[in-house]
């Protein structure tokens, strides 16, 4: 059976990416493996592990197209938009900001002169690779395009079609709790939060417990540095929320140095997760 | 009144422990606001040393969709037109909550008024007093809403109901490059890109770039933990060069930042090493 594994955390910077991708590392030695980057923002993790991109397909989002010649300027276009994308006074040409539009279509439907029909733009891509016998797909979302989800929701296709090719699939989530975070877990069954013991990290952490209770998601914590701090926030908040911490990683410097010159972190201890996901 | 915006593509990168001691410092020579903008886990507060909420209401920017099933012919068409797979077929429609973007098409085309938009709250939304004279504007989005980026705004719009006599809106902006990121750098004066020298931080700088450049934002960068890759700090410095971009500072990887955090002080507070450094962005920022 294919075991999905979310990466995810609310925080920036704890460590998803390193520990995403030495997990991928040390389960690809004996197991079939796909790691996912569904942080299409900003995708960091095929420079971790020095892995070359393929273009696999091109992800586009529909728009509306304007024909003016035919629009009446009844001005209802802009009514029915709720993103703000189309702006329509009465008796005036409608003005469209594309960086708004997350093409629901209500424009084109309500338009009673045809004057609206669709057309493509691309958003981003997404790509596969290969290395370290790590099976690759990311996406990458173009800039001033807003909605990173169609990306991801783009990359949840390709998994849902290649599962079964694998024994883990691993997927590396965006920081924050928002639409491309809530898609890329949407396939998950088991989803590990990683953290740090500051009050940032606490605070960070409860947002993305939260979700996770209202996703209903099986999961786990890990901390990150452990041993930046002797407070046990962390600790206290597993309690709370009544979700097990796996793994307490210490701060390294080798991990600092490999992770800064995009070495693959084979230095990271990743045991305690791989036992857990063996259980 | 001047806006200036924090971003930096890459999350972790030290933005949050940055926006909180430049605004100390900026408000020893200018009245200035806060806007927290990363509305997904809002905590310049916190860095900042107060979590005391002055008010902390509920917002609403989006609706979701409800059936009336009693009215529901089957017709599917609402299930056909979402465009965000937000409504699954299981018998009859069903709406998957956390991917229902409240657009509204659904309810425009169901034939029997079956679907109704319902106004949701998404957010909450207040401010804290930093006890260093000025305010931080914040919102926290509800776990599993959507809306960030309309929620961005109404920080944005709350800091210039609560601004009074402010001279500087400093906006900390979420990580990555998606629609929160580019509703809290649109419009905005000036941006500052916080970077660190690792092959992922110059990646992501880049990206953060090119949303600046399409919004015409001028912008210079700090580089923070300088000193972990020279090599990469190096690249930052020629990329920097090429692109006639201005480096505004250059912070060491020091223990003592997450000593600062975990004892929820303000890094220019706890150790007065790194004063002099917020200072001198400070005056850069004013003369811009």
């Amino acid at each position: 059976m294919t075991k999905i594994i979310g990466i995810t955390g609310g925080k920036g910077g704890t460590g998803k990416s390193t520990i995403a991708t030495a997990l991928a590392y040390e389960l690809a030695k004996i197991r079939k493996v796909l790691l996912v980057d569904a942080d299409v923002d900003c995708p960091n993790d095929h420079l971790l592990l020095s892995i070359k991109r393929n273009e696999l397909e091109t992800v586009y989002q529909r728009i509306p197209k304007f024909d003016i010649k035919k629009c009446s300027r009844c001005g209802k276009c802009g009514d029915v938009c709720k993103t703000n994308a189309i702006v329509s006074i009465k008796d005036k040409e409608p003005i469209f900001m594309q960086t708004q539009c997350n093409g629901c279509g209500s424009c084109v439907y309500i338009c009673k002169e045809n004057a609206i029909s669709w057309k493509k733009k691309e958003i981003g891509k997404i790509y596969s690779g290969k290395n370290h016998n790590i099976d690759f797909l990311g996406g990458e979302l173009k800039s001033n395009e807003p909605v990173s989800e169609f990306i991801v929701n783009a990359l949840n296709h390709v998994i849902h079609k290649n599962s079964k090719d694998y024994d883990f699939i691993i997927i590396d989530t965006a920081a924050g709790t928002h639409c491309p975070v809530i898609a890329a877990l949407e396939m998950c069954d088991k989803v590990y939060s990683v953290t740090e013991p500051t009050p940032l990290g606490k605070h960070d952490l409860e947002i993305i417990l939260e979700l996770l209770k209202e996703l209903k998601k099986d999961s786990k914590i890990i901390i990150n540095r452990c041993d930046v701090s002797k407070d046990k926030l962390i600790h206290d908040l597993s309690k709370i929320y009544d979700v097990s911490i796996v793994s307490e990683i210490p701060y390294s410097e080798d991990i600092v140095k490999s992770y800064a010159s995009g070495e693959p972190i084979s230095n990271l201890k990743t045991y305690d997760i791989i036992e857990d996901l063996n259980r | 009144m001047k806006t200036i915006t924090i971003l930096s593509g890459k999350g972790g990168v030290g933005k949050s422990s940055i926006t909180a001691s430049l605004a100390i410092a900026l408000s020893k020579y200018k009245k200035i606001i806060c806007a927290d903008c990363d509305v997904d886990a809002s905590n310049l507060s916190i860095v900042i040393g107060t979590t005391k909420k002055e008010s902390w209401n509920d917002l609403s920017t989006n609706e979701k969709i409800k059936f009336d099933y009693n009215k529901c012919t089957l017709c599917k068409k609402c299930y056909d037109v979402c465009n965000f797979d937000a409504i699954c077929w299981d018998d009859k429609p069903i709406l998957k909550e956390f991917s229902c973007e409240g657009c509204g098409f659904c309810e425009l085309i169901c034939p029997e008024k079956a679907i109704t938009l319902e106004k949701i709250y998404n957010a909450k939304i207040g401010y804290v007093n930093s006890g260093y004279g000025f305010k931080v504007v914040s919102a926290q989005l509800n776990a599993g809403a959507s809306g960030s980026g309309k929620v961005v705004f109404e920080v944005r719009k709350k800091a210039r109901e609560l601004a009074e006599d402010s001279e500087i809106t400093l906006i900390d902006s979420s990580a990555g490059i998606g629609c929160p990121v580019i509703a809290s750098v649109s419009g905005t004066d000036y941006a500052i890109v916080v970077t660190e020298p690792t092959p992922s931080g110059f990646s992501d700088m880049k990206k953060a770039i090119e949303v600046l450049d399409h919004f015409k934002v001028p912008y210079g960068i700090i580089i923070n933990k300088f000193n972990i890759n020279t090599k990469y700090t190096d690249k930052i410095g020629s990329f920097a060069d090429e692109h006639d971009i201005e480096i505004l500072a250059r912070l060491p990887y020091d223990k003592k930042f997450t000593e600062a955090l975990v004892n929820l002080t303000p890094i220019i507070d706890y150790d007065t090493k790194f004063r002099p450094i917020f200072d001198n962005i400070s005056k850069i920022l004013i003369d811009k």
